[in-house]
């Protein structure tokens, strides 16, 4: 009886986006090698801030919906081993709001996910680490994670 | 693209408010709009996808639990039918066609005020089309029971006794007062601002005197205490009945005492919850079932450890 309402909102959320997203932001869903295009996985991009040492990367970020969205939020993957306290070392992001036992509202739109992650990168929580070495970095040797960071932004350089 | 971006810079920071009476789930115009007690609205089929059956359900814009699964509101069904005939009729026919693939259909007679059908564009929307089923005005502050029936939140407080009862079906409102419904409000000032002011301005002088009936009816004491029970019993998984619903209330998942239809022919069967079954109530079923008073139904006790007498 579940005939799944994911893809019809997924469409819904592809016109949005076309129609109007924040400067900057990339999201796609995934073009298959026949040609045809899979809602189900979204091809994204972050850009870092302006003035804040996330500035000039373009982060790349996958969104992984399953059968059940927006009944559970997405899964949002960085490239594996992205530097950042609040990503697991698979490059999945941990954030409230994407977590369907505290913050997943079916509400919140690809759009407010993505600028939610943008606000993450310079705003660490660090009462949630998912990696020890941007933790602890984080934590104990700002100046170095500061200098980490820079040039992490770098690795991303834009596309254009 | 880049033009096309040019043209709504200014809109850019305002979310997604720009489409009125937008599903939150499927981000499509509202079908068979339901509002929660907490006042917001979703589809019928979208909030059914998104309720959890084993335990309460969280209303999907602000989190709040729930565990009744509400009537259709008619009134918004009417409206928007009016407001917005085009997609309205392309949204139902669209859920029709799910509905016949997976044979198991939303309600299909949704109480038709004013004689709806007849005006189709926005203009022919009037006062008569948004009032009170309790003062008959326009509605101020509109909240919806449980029963889809639209009152202002004034009018509410004069339903009690000791429980919630809708004076248009006679229902009884589980639970506490229903939130305001913001997105009919805000249409309703945007649509009548001189009538919703008027009322505004009424409400205001006669306020003393309904703060003072509201304190005097704490009332729903009896409502209030069922529903602690029935709090306990979901933290604790007791007496449920895990994806069964009571088409009468609307209670996702049953709690206590359940009585199964041994008539109804539709796959989604006909279930009761004990108070349901106690009152003499005459609904449909949630699902458009043809369920009808000499129906049999038998108590159902797959959940129940014990069932005294």
């Amino acid at each position: 009886m579940s005939g799944g309402i994911a893809r019809g909102r997924l469409a819904e959320e592809r016109k949005a986006w076309r129609k109007n997203h924040p400067h900057g932001f990339v999201a796609k869903p995934e073009t298959l090698q026949d040609g045809s295009v899979n809602l189900m996985a979204w091809h994204c991009t972050i850009p870092g801030k302006q003035g804040t040492d996330w500035e000039g990367g373009n982060f790349p970020i996958t969104l992984h919906f399953s059968e059940d969205y927006p009944s559970k939020p997405p899964k949002c993957k960085f490239p594996q081993g992205f530097f950042h306290p609040n990503v697991y070392p698979s490059g999945t992001v941990c954030l409230s709001i994407l977590n369907e036992d505290s913050g997943w509202r079916p509400a919140i739109t690809v759009k407010q996910i993505l600028v939610g992650i943008q606000d993450l990168l310079d705003q660490p929580n660090p009462a949630d680490p998912a990696q020890t070495e941007g933790y602890h970095m984080f934590i104990q040797e700002p100046v170095e994670y500061k200098k980490r960071v820079r040039q992490q932004s770098k690795q991303y350089p834009p596309l254009v | 693209m880049a033009d096309v971006d040019a043209g709504h810079s200014e809109v850019v920071s305002d979310e997604e408010t720009s489409k009125e009476f937008m599903c939150p789930i499927c981000l499509d115009l509202l079908y068979k709009p339901i509002v929660i007690a907490c006042g917001h609205i979703c589809c019928f089929w979208c909030l059914h996808h998104t309720m959890d059956s084993i335990r309460a359900s969280k209303c999907p814009m602000c989190r709040q639990p729930y565990i009744y699964f509400a009537n259709i509101c008619p009134l918004l069904h009417n409206l928007l039918m009016k407001t917005n005939h085009v997609d309205y009729e392309r949204r139902g026919k669209e859920t029709l066609e799910i509905e016949k693939s997976n044979d198991c259909f939303s309600s299909q007679d949704i109480e038709c005020l004013n004689s709806c059908c007849e005006g189709t564009d926005e203009n022919k929307i009037s006062i008569s089309d948004v009032i009170c089923s309790g003062c008959k005005e326009i509605l101020f502050r509109p909240s919806v029971l449980n029963c889809g029936h639209v009152y202002c939140e004034s009018c509410m407080v004069t339903l009690t006794n000791d429980k919630l009862k809708c004076h248009v079906c006679e229902s009884i409102h589980p639970g506490n007062f229903p939130k305001v419904c913001l997105d009919l409000d805000y249409f309703l000032k945007k649509k009548f601002p001189q009538d919703y002011y008027h009322r505004k301005e009424l409400f205001q002088s006669t306020k003393v005197r309904q703060d003072q009936y509201l304190n005097q009816s704490s009332c729903t004491s009896a409502v209030v205490g069922e529903n602690s029970k029935i709090e306990e019993d979901l933290i604790q998984m007791q007496n449920l009945h895990p994806c069964v619903g009571c088409d009468t209330c609307g209670m996702i998942p049953i709690i206590g005492k359940r009585y199964k239809c041994k008539d109804c022919k539709e796959s989604i069967g006909f279930d009761m919850c004990e108070v349901c079954y106690n009152s003499s109530s005459k609904r449909q079923g949630r699902f458009n079932q043809r369920h009808t008073p000499d129906h049999v139904l038998l108590l159902e006790n797959s959940s129940l450890e014990e069932v005294p007498e």
